[in-house]
């Protein structure tokens, strides 16, 4: 127990002495700053991503092995980190910015916060509606939002479109994510962006009546209730079902896929994408970074551990999903996220969303 | 006593260590009332009942729950002898080691539907009633009023340990009943460790973030932490605290009339205390049981589960080679801004109770602000600080300490004034009429006398910086992850056996420093 030993000698240097301790506590600060990372190692990228660490961090520690260059991540909100970044301006340590979703990518964009990235292999790699328009982001990697369904309780043929849960049959038998997650914000906004601002707070409101105590802060906790049977119906991101049913592979979930009628407004597309931070100081480490990320070998790993829709037509997503050519997306452009942003949170604030 | 005050180096120096403390107040107060003001009607019409109401009865709940579990363990105890006694003395300070956040984590599992708890009241009633949501007011206050009854506990405690026994018995002596002195004479007598008491657990509760969050409580600092990370404008964030800040001064003002209203002194050298009466096989059974099921839902069952996660994650394979570095940050962090805090806090405590003039009280009180000042806010705050005007230190660890301190140097001083009262003042003037200048007499009389409180003091300032999440996650360096961080982190995701190895870690690095703080005879008032 040296710990214990420590903290009682800490405590009766303190006790005794407080001037001596507090220089010692500030020749450690010093000495923490000195060898604090940011400052040495030249051949190192530091990246902020709003991703769950789980999801990015294998994809990175296995650039980290083949290159050699080292990768610093600082893990938070994608929100929140175009907060840091706003603050931190031309002295952001930051190289690259990771999210989960576009609208914080285009909003980083917006705010003069990224650069336009310029790698030839871009603009073979992704589709042009996955990207901004001056490349200052890309996506990474896909993900839809889905309904996943009871398969017990629940006859699919039954709903069309995600425009259906609002609908009073499906009161106390929803779950939805909390106002705050960037996927209903996202999903929200382009179901405004398609069908107008009526459509979409009927919409809104009829989820939030129906769902009523069972919002989620995650993702897998929705997926699970719909397989533990504690509601019929959720609204997520396509590979967290997947994700369930790697590991529970007798779960009673399936997904749905809706909205693919002719006039309607297609299964919603999102992406996880990546900014190259307008003031990195360590420019070619990060695009390097960003060539690996969008590289068969980068794209595998997202189709593989994420059971993402990778971006570069080249990669297969993995089996386990519907492939990508079985469904229409919508059209609606990724950009158009950030300037919803601002609308779809008052809207799903006035409205009282928990 | 001095009365009149001229403006000494030493009042200069606690005036500026309460300006660099309440910056923060002034930097919200300022961007709140800044700029467009439709966001208040607005956030009014919206969202604001439902703030006020929840944050208030919670903060109530967990007042009279504390209240009556801190009381009723700590009177038992120092009252009775019975088998077991001694575990219990400092196992209820157990409960402390335990953040927040963790414990709330453990609760989503325990009082989950379908989970253990419903599993267990289904199989023992025969029925397929459903517990109340961990996810509720009930979550919010059971997870709170089991993490901070041990405040009240040990003040409580220290408060019956100290009492001079004649009251109570000039009490009796008079034909009081048993009941009757204990409301009308012990209960009095002790009200400046209760309010004390009340004081720090009311201010836990209000700027909680971890629990709450992970409980989806919607409490004021939930909502501004929310407002910072999950909008692109921090006025709405700015304009909830400032409310937050006003409720809080009020109530910081109702707890200085309250003390200043019950102060004693000991009249003679000599107090006489309690003796434990020794107690029947029943009625130790009994208490015994009574305390065993309050420790097992504060403390036991908690550890239990996060020992077993945490050699699931081990069998695994799942916990990695960096703990090294998180269990370094954490000590680090926590011990660095407790010892400044105690130099810092220092000089403001002595000057408030030595030379109380207004501008000394106001430092004082100032210094207190920053306790409800919620972490988050007071992150954002210093983030913009440091970026626009001091680049050089951003992204240092000096940062986030100084958010620690102005975050939890408010806890600290509550002991250290504490400490600084019990002294007699009487002895300090006969030092300084032998001659004696001010800082001798502090080294020479003062100091020897409160150190047992300032280390207390330390000790909870430590503790609590260990456990600090919100301004951890927005100010830490890149590669500074704390401990508390990687709970979060991996508790967020509902990564039960992840998050377990860090948290059981800060649990055991904790025990010591509450095994100290149990042993102190802290006294409040």
């Amino acid at each position: 127990m040296s710990i214990m030993k420590m903290i009682i000698q800490i405590v009766r240097i303190v006790s005794i002495q407080p001037l001596v301790s507090m220089l010692l506590a500030f020749g450690l600060l010093s000495f923490s700053d000195l060898s604090s990372p940011e400052l040495s190692a030249a051949e190192s990228v530091v990246v902020y991503s709003g991703r769950a660490e789980r999801l990015i961090k294998p994809v990175l520690d296995h650039f980290e092995q083949t290159t050699g260059t080292t990768v610093q991540l600082l893990t938070a909100g994608s929100t929140e980190l175009v907060n840091r970044l706003r603050a931190e301006k031309a002295r952001t340590p930051a190289d690259v910015f990771i999210t989960n979703e576009a609208g914080a990518l285009e909003l980083a964009r917006s705010l003069h916060l990224l650069q336009p990235i310029t790698l030839p292999e871009v603009a073979m790699a992704i589709p042009e509606h996955f990207r901004a328009p001056d490349n200052s982001w890309i996506g990474l990697s896909g993900r839809m939002w889905v309904i996943v369904y009871n398969t017990k309780t629940v006859d699919p043929s039954s709903i069309h479109s995600l425009l259906d849960l609002a609908a009073p049959s499906w009161k106390g038998k929803l779950a939805i994510p909390t106002a705050n997650s960037e996927y209903l914000q996202a999903g929200a906004s382009m179901v405004l962006a398609a069908k107008g601002e009526k459509t979409a707070k009927n919409f809104l409101e009829g989820i939030r009546d129906n769902a009523g105590n069972e919002v989620y802060g995650k993702n897998r906790q929705i997926v699970d209730a719909v397989a533990k049977g504690k509601v019929s119906v959720g609204i997520v991101n396509h590979y967290y079902i997947f994700r369930h049913l790697a590991k529970d592979p007798e779960a009673p979930i399936a997904p749905l896929i809706t909205d693919q009628d002719k006039d309607g407004m297609g299964s919603i597309m999102n992406v996880a994408g990546i900014g190259l931070t307008a003031h990195t100081k360590h420019l070619s480490p990060a695009k390097e970074l960003i060539a690996f990320l969008i590289s068969p070998t980068g794209q595998e790993m997202f189709a593989q551990i994420n059971k993402e829709y990778p971006v570069n037509p080249a990669v297969n997503a993995d089996p386990a999903v519907p492939p990508a050519s079985s469904f229409r997306a919508s059209t609606i452009p990724l950009t158009r996220l950030a300037e919803l942003r601002e609308p779809i949170i008052h809207m799903i604030q006035d409205l009282g969303l928990r | 006593m001095v009365r009149h005050i001229q403006l000494t180096p030493l009042s200069l120096l606690g005036v500026s260590i309460a300006l660099l403390l309440t910056f923060p107040l002034f930097y919200v107060a300022f961007s709140a009332v800044t700029g467009d003001l439709s966001q208040a009607s607005n956030l009014w019409n919206t969202r604001l009942p439902e703030l006020i109401t929840n944050t208030i009865s919670l903060a109530l709940g967990v007042s009279i729950a504390t209240l009556t579990l801190g009381v009723s363990t700590a009177w038992i105890i120092t009252r009775y002898q019975f088998w077991g006694r001694a575990f219990w003395d400092w196992g209820f300070v157990l409960p402390l080691a335990i953040p927040s956040f963790v414990l709330a984590y453990v609760y989503t599992f325990l009082l989950d539907r379908g989970g253990p708890v419903e599993q267990t009241w289904q199989w023992l009633t025969g029925s397929d009633a459903h517990i109340p949501s961990p996810y509720s007011f009930t979550g919010a206050l059971v997870v709170m009023t089991l993490n901070t009854f041990p405040y009240v506990y040990l003040l409580a405690r220290a408060a019956f340990q100290n009492f001079n026994l004649s009251f109570e018995e000039a009490s009796q002596a008079t034909g009081a009943t048993r009941w009757e002195t204990f409301y009308r004479v012990s209960l009095p007598l002790i009200r400046p460790a209760l309010v004390a008491s009340m004081f720090l657990v009311v201010l836990y509760v209000v700027s909680d973030f971890g629990a709450v969050s992970l409980l989806r409580f919607q409490t004021f600092t939930y909502a501004i932490y929310q407002q910072i990370t999950g909008r692109f404008d921090y006025q709405s964030a700015a304009l909830l605290s400032l409310l937050l800040v006003s409720f809080a001064l009020v109530f910081l003002f109702a707890e200085r009339w309250f003390r200043k209203q019950s102060r004693f002194y000991q009249t003679s050298g000599r107090v006489r205390t309690a003796t434990p009466k020794s107690c029947s096989l029943a009625r130790g059974l009994a208490i015994n049981l009574f305390f065993f099921v309050i420790f097992s839902a504060a403390f036991g069952v908690p550890v239990i589960l996060l020992i077993q996660w945490t050699l699931t994650a081990l069998a695994e394979g799942e916990v990695g080679t960096s703990f090294g570095t998180y269990i370094g940050n954490s000590v680090f962090l926590s011990a660095t801004a407790a010892t400044v805090a105690l130099a810092l806090g220092t000089p403001l405590a002595y000057l408030a109770s030595r030379f109380p003039s207004k501008l000394h009280i106001a430092c004082l009180q100032g210094a207190y602000i920053g306790y409800v000042l919620p972490g988050p806010v007071a992150a954002l705050a210093l983030l913009m600080l440091f970026t626009d005007m001091i680049p050089l230190l951003y992204g240092t660890v000096f940062v986030l300490i100084l958010a620690y301190l102005i975050h939890y140097l408010p806890a600290g001083l509550q002991a250290m004034e504490s400490a600084l009262q019990q002294v007699n003042p009487n002895l300090e003037e006969a030092a300084r009429n032998l001659g004696a200048k001010g800082i001798r007499t502090f080294r020479q009389i003062t100091f020897p006398l409160v150190r047992k409180g300032f280390s207390a003091a330390w000790l909870l300032m430590f503790l609590l910086c260990m456990k600090e999440l919100p301004a951890t996650l927005l100010l830490r360096p890149i590669g500074f992850d704390t401990l508390a961080v990687r709970i979060w982190l991996e508790a967020s995701e509902e990564l039960y056996q992840l998050a377990a190895p860090p948290a059981l870690l800060i649990v055991i690095l904790s025990i010591p420093a509450v095994f100290l703080l149990s042993k102190k005879n802290w006294q409040a008032g």
